[in-house]
């Protein structure tokens, strides 16, 4: 039993950092609030399906074709919000919601209330009879490609040139600029890399849960929740705190249902943004006075 | 800083606002004209109620939580103690206005954003309770069959509140009034000079002798006992309430969008903001786009904070002044 438990924290886990990772870089490097974040996973997620049910095209073909669309929503968004004025953070934190408000009757118009999920081929599951464990072949894509692109990231951060302009850009715009990084380029370059994750965690979403047009909060919340429990631009911290974010999770589903999942994000992003006020937000808090 | 006071635009504003409401006693038009301009006036009353928080300087994302708990605390009680609606709404105005509390004590030293993010996660709270109490609240399929407001005797006049739609339309236009007159006072009063300081700098205003924590946790109280107030008022008339609705992002962003959209400074600005969008929203593009018809809310939300970030009603008082 208990091994079954880590499993699915590992598994929920890796899902989580993935979708923290786009929240996190694009709020890191230009200090928007993407309160649609979650809704854009959806649109990517509903794309997915429509794509497998009514083109037929097998479900690792979707993934880069809504990468590539989310891409391009990102870029959309990026130019939205260069033109929100100061203070920034609280501005961008009500034109997004105001966005999430609109995706979310969109996808209602376009894709009607019903639940969706994309339907999970007939495959072998591994299993453990002895340790009573389980493991689904869409738990390992789950893992795989969350696990893999979180690396790729990671190598791009550390070991590229193009990593470390982002990360001085995250850590001071002004000295970043007077160094002769181009901060808008930047800020281009986070919401296309932001536009892809979101593009790849939409499929892989629907393929856990079923998508409706007002669910997205809750991966807003998880990206939001784990962006300030790690600080911005750390993705080792993101990767932990999503397998922290899904033990919790899944311990709660395990013990009280899976209608206390939501309560239990919410009352863990209250308790961090109270215990660090001065982590991420303090910008926010000092602009907001003005 | 911004110094508004009822002059000649909200006076304006005022006659605009007394012709719509006035409208209904002159005409017959259909059902669905009152059931629209009593609704515009409960959002106009929630969007006040809102922005007496909002002038402090707090942003709130998640006034459905009050919204949701003054309609489950009405509708509960009179459904269990058989108290009457008039009393029971004013319990859920005190549910909301405790939960306003809860709200002080946690979220005190949160400021902008940071306290936007933990206002719009403290929804879920009351929501996911009410969700699983499943004896005593039946859970998410919510409850229905809520007892209407009782007629009211005046005299040798009796006024069904819960059936005529005309007597309806007055109480709520009542009770958007009674809302609109606590809002001019936070902006207008000694109180609202209180509120204003508080926004601009909350240093200064302590070392001028305002006690800020006081004035926060006054306009805070009050926005949550109105909200409250609202959301009860809301499960009377529409006998029904379930957790996905009443807690929903629609009554938290509702508020804030005809806020910003009529003008957060203005005395009148929510108000009119309300007058003016959801007999738009209701009477033209509902019959247009009948399913996610609310599209236009984000839609107005983001264009106004893109392009006149201080609302019409701002735009309406400048227009006035050149003249």
């Amino acid at each position: 039993m208990l091994v079954q438990l880590l499993i699915d924290s590992f598994s929920i886990g890796s899902f989580y950092a993935l979708v923290a990772l786009g929240f996190s870089l694009i709020f890191g490097v230009t200090h928007a609030f993407n309160l649609a974040h979650g809704e854009l996973i959806l649109l990517s997620g509903y794309l997915a399906y429509t794509l497998g049910k009514h083109f037929n095209i097998p479900f690792v073909c979707t993934l880069p074709v809504c990468m590539l669309a989310l891409v391009f929503v990102a870029m959309l968004l990026h130019q939205l919000l260069r033109r929100v004025k100061e203070p920034f953070e609280l501005n961008s934190l009500v034109v997004t919601f105001g966005l999430a408000l609109l995706l979310q009757n969109a996808m209602l118009y376009g894709f009607s209330a019903d639940y969706r999920l994309i339907p999970l081929a007939p495959v072998p599951t591994l299993d453990f009879p002895r340790l009573h464990v389980f493991i689904t072949k869409p738990q390992l894509t789950l893992v795989g490609l969350s696990l893999l692109v979180t690396a790729s990231i990671y190598l791009l951060w550390r070991k590229t040139f193009l990593g470390k302009a982002l990360r001085a850009t995250i850590q001071d715009r002004e000295a970043a600029r007077l160094a002769g990084i181009n901060v808008e380029h930047m800020s281009l370059i986070a919401f296309i890399l932001g536009g892809m994750l979101i593009g790849l965690a939409g499929p892989l979403y629907a393929q856990r849960e079923y998508l409706h047009p007002f669910g997205g909060m809750e991966a807003t919340l998880i990206g939001i929740i784990i962006t300030i429990f790690a600080g911005v631009g750390r993705i080792r911290g993101i990767l932990l705190g999503g397998w922290i974010l899904g033990g919790v999770e899944s311990t709660t589903v395990f013990f009280l249902g899976a209608s206390w999942r939501e309560l239990v994000s919410a009352l863990v992003l209250i308790i961090l943004v109270i215990a660090r006020p001065a982590g991420v937000l303090t910008k926010g808090a000092r602009s907001a006075k003005r | 800083m911004r110094i508004s006071k009822p002059g000649l635009s909200s006076f304006l504003v005022l006659v605009v606002a007394s012709v719509f409401i006035a409208w209904p006693v002159f005409s017959t038009g259909s059902g669905i004209y009152y059931r629209v301009l009593s609704l515009a006036c409960l959002y106009g009353a929630l969007a006040l109620s809102w922005n007496i928080l909002a002038l402090t300087g707090s942003i709130s994302l998640g006034h459905a939580a009050f919204f949701g708990l003054g309609a489950y605390g009405s509708a509960l009680a009179c459904q269990y103690w058989h108290w009457s609606p008039y009393v029971t709404i004013f319990l859920g105005g005190i549910i909301g206005c405790l939960y306003g509390l809860v709200w002080h004590l946690t979220f005190r030293k949160l400021r902008g954003a940071a306290f936007a993010l933990a206002t719009l996660a403290s929804v879920e709270i009351p929501k996911v309770t009410i969700d699983n109490w499943d004896r005593v609240t039946s859970g998410s399929l919510g409850l229905i069959g809520i007892e209407g407001l009782p007629p009211v005797r005046l005299w040798s006049l009796t006024l069904d509140v819960d059936r005529n739609l005309q007597v309806q339309c007055f109480f709520l236009v009542l009770f958007a009034l009674s809302v609109l007159y606590i809002h001019v006072k936070a902006i207008s009063s000694r109180w609202g000079w209180a509120i204003r300081a508080v926004r601009e700098d909350e240093t200064a205003a302590s070392t001028l002798g305002v006690d800020v924590l006081r004035i926060r946790l006054q306009a805070l109280m009050a926005s949550a006992f109105l909200t409250g107030l609202g959301g009860a008022i809301y499960a009377h008339l529409m006998g029904s309430v379930e957790p996905a609705l009443v807690f929903g992002l629609h009554f938290s962003a509702l508020p804030l969008v005809l806020s910003i959209f009529g003008g957060r400074y203005l005395a009148l600005g929510p108000f009119l903001g309300a007058l003016i969008l959801y007999p738009a929203d209701q009477l033209i593009f509902h019959s247009w786009l009948p399913a996610g018809h609310a599209a236009l809310y984000g839609l107005v939300m983001v264009i106004t904070i893109l392009f006149f970030p201080h609302g019409i009603g701002e735009w309406v008082q400048q227009e006035t002044k050149s003249v």
